[in-house]
C-alpha cells in the first residue's frame, strides 16, 4: 500500500522497554531505545547475542508488544491496536524477510509472492506476481515449489514476497544467516536495490558484518540500548566499511 | 485455494486422517445399513395373505416378547369358517407350524430355529402362495411335498425328522418355497395349536374392507392385521434374533464413532501442533486469526468429504459381508440381506464430515491464537498442554467414570453391559486428558531401569518433554487395550455364570445337545444309554402369562429340585406366585386349557424352568416339543456316537464349548480386531507425524556422536515405553467396569463370580500395538536418518 503523504520516518520507536517474565526471573530485551527510521532509508541493526536486536525487530514490526513506550508505523501507533488490526496493519504496511522457513511449503513461488495480497481480500495480476518475481531474477521459477528451489533462492522469493505489496517498511531477520557468501550477495544486493531504487525502506538485523556493510546506517545495541552508530560510505559491500563495523562489534563483544 | 494446496502438497500429513477416517465411516456406514435393514419383514411365507388374523395376545414372557396364546384346533376351525363367509375372502387357511427336518444321509439338512419351524400343513402354501413345481399336493398320511431346492424328485422316500422321531415319507410332489408340507389332517395332529389365519382375497377385493369385516367376525378373540402391519407376524424366534444382532450393531457402532472422534481429535491437535511454525508465517506476512481459523476448518472439509464419500463407499460393499456373518453366527435371522438406503449411508457421511471438522475446530481455535512470534523460535519442551477446560473435562470424565462403574456394580438388568461399556469409554475419555499430567510420574518409574545408560536418559527425557507426542501416541494403545479387556474380560466373565451350572450339579457323565437340529427328538433321547435325565421344553399360558415349562419324569429331572411330588395331574412350580395345593389352569400350545394342581412348590432359583410337568401330559399337548438338553449318568460320551444329530460330551467340555459362546466370541474377536486394526492406523499416523518432525534432534544426536543403531535404538526404546504407559492405563481404565459386571453377575446368580480375563487374546492385542508402534517408529526414524545425515 502506498500511502499518499510520505512521512520522513516509515517507523518510529520511542522509549521502548520489553521485559520478559516477571519477578526475580524478568529478563530485560529492550531498556528504553528511541530509534527512527527514514523512509528510503537501509539500516542494518547489530549487537552481540542477547543485545535485544531481534526483541527491537520485533517491537519495530508489531510482532510483540512493547512492555512500555510507542512504536509508530506509516503514521500509526500500533498501542491499543486489536490482534485484527494489528494483523492487517501489518499486511498493509510491512514485509518480512526471515532467515528460515519464509515459505508455505505447498504453496509455489508465485502463490507465495501473490499470498498477502489474497490474504488482504484482493485479486493479485498475474502480471504483477511475475514481475515481482523477475524483479529478484526469478522469472522463470513462479510454478516451482519451495522444496525444488535453493536456500537462496527461496530467500529472493521471500524478498519478493515482502516487496509485491508495495510495504512501508520491510524487516529482515537475519536473512543471510543460513546462506552460503554467493547467495548472500544476491539477497543483500536485492535489499539494497529496492531501497535505492524503489524508495523502499528496509531494517534488518544481522550480526555478519559484511552484511551490515550494505546498508546506509549501521545501529549497534548493547544490553538492551542503542550504544553507536556507523553511517556507511554510500557503495555496496564496501570492504573498508566493514572492518569498520567488526572492529565495533568487536569492542562490544569484548 | 490455499487448504486444498496445503492438503495437495502435505498428503502424508493427511493420509492417516483420511485412512482414519475413511476406515471409521466405512465401519459406521456398515453397521448402520446392517442396522438399518434389520426391520420386521412380513413372512414370506404369509406374503399372500393380505389379511391375516391373529391368536389374541398374551403377556410378555421373561425376556419381554409379547406371546400369543393360541387356538384349539376346534376354535379355529371354527373361526376360520365364519371367516371364509365374509365376501371378498377365497380362502381362510389356520397356519399350521410344527418342528419337521429332512434327513438325508443320515444327516439332519439345515438347521430351522426352533421358534420358526418350518414344518406346515399342505394348504398353508397358499398364503405365501407357493404353487407345485412336479407331482401332486399330499394328501395321505405318509406323503409329503417337500421345497424342489432339496432335489428330491416325486415318488422318492424322504427321512422327516418331527418331534417324536425320524419317519419315512413318500414325497408326492415339489413346491418353489421353502418347507415340509404334510396333509392338513396330518399338521393338525403335529400342531392343533393356531396362531394365525390367513386370509386370501379374491381378486378386486380390499383388504381394507375384508379387514374390517374380519375385525367384526372375530370381536375380541383375535386380532386383525393387514398391510404393513402384517409384520407383527414375524415369528418371536425371529425377532429374538434381530435384537441380540441389533445390539451388538448398537455397541460397534458406537465403538465406531468413539473411535473415529478420538483419533481425529488427536491427530488434528496434533496436525496443528506441528504446523504452528507455519501458521505463524502466515500469521505474521498478514493471515488474521480468522483466515487461519478458517484455512485450518477448509482442510479440515477436504479431507472429510473425501474420506465420508471413500468411507461410504467402503462400508457399502462392506455390508453385505457382515450381514452374512451375523446371519452364520446367528445374530440375525436366516436370508437377512443388508440394503444400503440414504437413511443409512446419510448419517454415516454427515458424521465423517462433522467429525473431521470438529476434531480441527479445537485445534484450529488454538492454532488461530498463535503469535506470529512463534515462526522464529524454536519450541522444544511442550509448555502449557494442559489447559485449564483439559483440567476440568479430565476430572470429569474420570469421576463419570468411576460413577458408571458402580452404576454398573448396582445394576442387576439388561443395562450392567451398557453402562459398563460407558464406563470404559468415559474413563478413556478422562484418561486421555490428563495424560499430559499422568505421563511424567508413569515416566520415571517405567525408566527406573533405564536411569544409567546414555540413551535412556535421552529416552526418558524426550519422551518427558514431548508430552504432546507422547500422549498422543499413547492415547489410541490405551483405547485398544482398554476396549479390548473390557469386552474380552466381559464375554468370558458373563459366559461360565450362565453356562453349565446344572451338569455339575446334577454329577452327570455326559451332557446331550442338539447338533445341527434345533432339539433332541423323542427318539433321539430313548435311543441313549445309561440314566437319562431329560424334559420336553414347552410354553403354558397362565392367565394369559407365558411361562416356561419343562416335561418331565419323575425321578429323571434334568435340574436341581425335588419332583418327587409330581404325579399326573399335577405341577411342582417353582414360582412364588403359586403355592401348593393351588389349582393352575394351564392353556397348552395346543390352545387347550386344562386345571392342574400344585403338588408342591419349590425354592425358586433351583429349577432353572419356573414349572415342571409330566411328560406324557406335555408331550399331548405339545407335539413339537424338543429335548434341549438331556443328561446321562452312566454312560461316558464315546457310547452315544450313533445318532448324528446328537452331541455328547462330558460336563467340562460341554462347558467349554458352548456353540453360541463361540459364535459370539468370533464376534467379539472381529469387533477387537477390527478395533485394533484402526487403533494401528491412528499409532502409525501420530507416529509418522511426530518423527518427521524430530530431524533436527536426530541430526543434532548423530553430530553429538550418537550411531545410527544407537538412534533406532533409542526410539525404539520410546516407544516401547509408550506402549507400555498405553498398556497399563488401557488395562487400568478396564478394571471399574469389569468389577462392576461381576458384582452385578453376582447378585444377578446369587453365587460368586470370577473374573475371568482372557490372557492369551490380550497378549495378542499388546503384542499387535506393540509390533505396529515399533514398526513405524523405526520406519519413519530411518527415513528421517537418510535424510538428515549430518552435514
Amino acid at each position: 500500500m502506498t500511502t499518499g503523504t510520505r512521512l520522513a520516518e516509515a517507523v518510529t520507536l520511542r522509549e521502548v522497554r520489553r521485559t520478559y517474565g516477571a519477578g526475580d526471573a524478568a529478563v530485560t530485551a529492550l531498556a528504553g531505545v528511541s530509534v527512527g527510521f527514514r523512509s528510503g532509508s537501509f539500516t542494518a541493526v547489530m549487537g552481540p547475542s542477547g543485545s535485544g536486536k531481534s526483541t527491537l525487530l520485533h517491537c519495530a514490526a508489531g510482532l510483540d508488544r512493547p512492555t512500555a513506550g510507542t512504536v509508530t508505523i506509516g503514521g500509526t501507533d500500533l498501542g491499543g491496536l486489536s490482534e485484527h488490526r494489528l494483523t492487517t496493519l501489518r499486511r498493509d504496511l510491512v514485509g518480512f524477510v526471515f532467515q528460515e522457513f519464509n515459505l508455505v511449503s505447498a504453496l509455489t513461488a508465485a502463490q507465495n509472492v501473490a499470498l498477502p495480497l489474497r490474504l488482504a481480500g484482493r485479486r493479485p495480476a498475474p502480471a504483477d506476481v511475475a514481475a515481482a518475481l523477475a524483479a529478484v531474477g526469478l522469472a522463470e521459477r513462479g510454478g516451482h515449489r519451495p522444496s525444488e528451489l535453493s536456500g537462496g533462492q527461496q530467500q529472493r522469493v521471500a524478498i519478493a514476497r515482502a516487496l509485491v505489496t508495495g510495504p512501508a517498511v520491510v524487516f529482515a531477520d537475519e536473512p543471510t544467516g543460513a546462506l552460503d557468501l554467493r547467495s548472500s550477495r544476491q539477497v543483500l544486493g536485492l535489499l539494497r536495490a529496492a531501497v535505492h531504487e524503489q524508495d523502499q525502506t528496509v531494517v534488518m538485523v544481522t550480526h555478519d558484518p559484511l552484511a551490515a556493510a550494505y546498508a546506509d546506517r549501521v545501529l549497534f545495541l548493547a544490553d538492551g540500548l542503542l550504544v553507536d552508530e556507523l553511517t556507511g560510505p554510500g557503495t555496496p559491500g564496501d570492504a573498508g566499511f566493514a572492518a569498520e563495523v567488526a572492529a565495533r562489534m568487536a569492542r562490544l563483544e569484548a | 485455494m490455499l487448504a486444498w494446496s496445503t492438503v495437495r502438497e502435505r498428503w502424508t500429513g493427511f493420509v492417516g486422517s483420511f485412512v482414519a477416517l475413511t476406515l471409521g465411516v466405512g465401519v459406521l456406514t456398515t453397521a448402520l445399513v446392517v442396522f438399518v435393514s434389520a426391520q420386521p419383514a412380513v413372512p414370506e411365507r404369509l406374503a399372500g395373505a393380505a389379511v391375516v388374523v391373529q391368536s389374541p395376545a398374551g403377556g410378555e414372557d421373561a425376556e419381554a416378547y409379547v406371546e400369543y396364546v393360541p387356538w384349539s384346533a376346534a376354535r379355529a376351525e371354527e373361526l376360520a369358517a365364519s371367516l371364509r363367509a365374509i365376501d371378498g375372502v377365497a380362502a381362510a387357511v389356520p397356519d399350521r407350524s410344527f418342528y419337521a427336518q429332512l434327513v438325508r444321509d443320515g444327516r439332519p439338512v439345515g438347521d430351522p430355529p426352533a421358534g420358526d419351524p418350518i414344518g406346515h400343513g399342505w394348504s398353508t402354501a397358499a398364503l405365501a402362495p407357493y404353487a407345485l413345481v412336479d407331482g401332486a399336493a399330499p394328501a395321505a398320511a405318509d406323503e409329503v411335498a417337500l421345497d424342489a431346492a432339496y432335489g428330491l424328485a416325486p415318488g422318492a422316500t424322504a427321512a422327516v425328522l418331527t418331534a417324536i422321531g425320524p419317519r419315512e415319507m413318500r414325497v408326492s410332489g415339489t413346491v418353489d418355497g421353502p418347507g415340509i408340507y404334510v396333509s392338513d389332517a396330518s399338521a393338525r395332529a403335529l400342531a392343533p395349536g393356531v396362531r394365525a389365519i390367513g386370509l386370501v382375497l379374491s381378486p378386486g377385493a380390499a383388504p381394507a374392507t375384508v379387514a374390517a369385516a374380519a375385525r367384526t367376525v372375530v370381536g375380541a378373540a383375535g386380532a386383525v392385521v393387514a398391510g404393513d402391519a402384517r409384520t407383527a407376524l414375524e415369528p418371536e424366534a425371529v425377532t429374538r434374533v434381530r435384537w441380540l444382532g441389533t445390539q451388538l450393531l448398537t455397541v460397534m457402532i458406537v465403538l465406531a464413532a468413539f473411535a473415529t472422534v478420538f483419533v481425529m481429535a488427536s491427530t488434528a491437535a496434533l496436525n496443528a501442533y506441528q504446523r504452528r511454525r507455519e501458521l505463524a508465517l502466515l500469521r505474521a506476512i498478514g493471515a488474521t486469526p480468522r483466515q487461519t481459523r478458517r484455512l485450518l476448518l477448509g482442510e479440515a472439509l477436504a479431507v472429510g468429504v473425501v474420506s465420508a464419500a471413500a468411507g461410504a463407499l467402503l462400508g457399502v460393499l462392506a455390508a453385505p459381508l457382515l450381514g452374512d456373518l451375523l446371519v452364520r453366527a446367528e445374530l440375525e435371522p436366516a436370508g437377512f440381506a443388508p440394503r444400503p438406503s440414504l437413511l443409512a449411508v446419510g448419517p454415516a457421511v454427515v458424521t465423517g464430515v462433522l467429525v473431521a471438522v470438529a476434531g480441527a475446530w479445537v485445534a484450529a481455535r488454538r492454532a488461530a491464537r498463535v503469535r506470529p512470534l512463534e515462526a522464529l523460535r524454536e519450541a522444544a519442551v511442550d509448555k502449557h498442554v494442559m489447559t485449564r477446560p483439559r483440567w476440568v473435562f479430565g476430572v470429569l470424565f474420570g469421576l463419570a467414570g468411576l460413577a458408571l462403574a458402580v452404576g454398573t456394580a448396582a445394576d442387576d438388568g439388561d443395562s450392567a453391559m451398557t453402562m459398563a461399556i460407558f464406563s470404559a469409554l468415559t474413563l478413556i475419555v478422562g484418561c486421555t486428558l490428563l495424560a499430559p499430567v499422568l505421563i511424567p510420574p508413569a515416566l520415571r518409574a517405567l525408566t527406573y531401569p533405564l536411569r544409567r545408560s546414555a540413551t535412556g536418559e535421552v529416552v526418558r527425557e524426550s519422551a518427558g518433554a514431548a508430552i504432546r507426542r507422547t500422549a498422543a501416541t499413547a492415547g489410541p494403545i490405551l483405547l485398544t487395550v482398554g476396549f479390548a479387556t473390557l469386552i474380552l474380560g466381559m464375554v468370558k466373565t458373563m459366559s461360565p455364570a450362565f453356562g453349565s451350572e446344572d451338569a455339575r450339579a446334577l454329577g452327570v457323565d455326559a451332557v446331550v445337545t442338539a447338533s445341527g437340529t434345533p432339539g433332541l427328538s423323542d427318539a433321539a433321547v430313548a435311543a441313549l444309554p445309561g440314566d437319562v435325565l431329560s424334559g420336553l421344553s414347552t410354553q403354558v399360558f397362565v392367565a394369559g402369562a407365558p411361562v416356561d415349562a419343562l416335561g418331565v419324569v419323575p425321578g429323571a429331572v434334568p435340574v436341581r429340585g425335588d419332583a418327587g411330588a409330581l404325579t399326573g395331574d399335577t405341577a411342582v412350580v417353582a414360582d412364588p406366585r403359586w403355592r401348593a395345593g393351588d389349582t393352575l389352569l394351564l392353556t397348552f400350545a395346543d390352545g387347550e386349557a386344562v386345571p392342574l394342581r400344585v403338588a408342591a412348590s419349590v425354592e425358586p432359583g433351583t429349577l432353572t424352568t419356573p414349572l415342571l410337568l409330566p411328560r406324557d401330559l406335555v408331550r399331548a399337548h405339545d407335539p413339537s416339543a424338543l429335548t434341549m438338553t438331556a443328561y446321562v449318568r452312566g454312560a461316558p460320551p464315546a457310547a452315544m456316537t450313533g445318532d448324528p444329530g446328537v452331541l455328547a460330551q462330558d460336563p467340562a467340555a460341554y462347558a467349554a464349548n458352548d456353540d453360541e459362546d463361540a459364535l459370539v466370541w468370533l464376534f467379539v474377536l472381529v469387533m477387537v480386531g477390527m478395533s485394533v486394526g484402526y487403533t494401528s492406523i491412528a499409532v502409525a499416523n501420530t507416529l509418522v507425524m511426530a518423527t518427521g518432525d524430530r530431524r533436527r534432534d536426530f541430526r543434532v544426536l548423530r553430530l553429538s556422536g550418537a550411531t545410527n543403531r544407537q538412534i533406532l535404538r533409542m526410539v525404539g526404546t520410546e516407544t516401547a515405553l509408550v506402549v507400555l504407559f498405553g498398556t497399563a492405563f488401557g488395562a487400568l481404565v478396564a478394571l471399574p467396569a469389569l468389577l462392576g459386571i461381576r458384582s452385578s453377575l453376582a447378585e444377578l446368580t446369587g453365587s460368586a463370580v470370577r473374573l475371568v480375563l482372557p490372557w492369551p487374546e490380550l497378549a495378542v492385542v499388546v503384542a499387535a500395538c506393540t509390533g505396529l508402534a515399533l514398526g513405524a517408529a523405526l520406519l519413519a526414524t530411518r527415513r528421517t536418518l537418510h535424510r538428515a545425515q549430518p552435514r
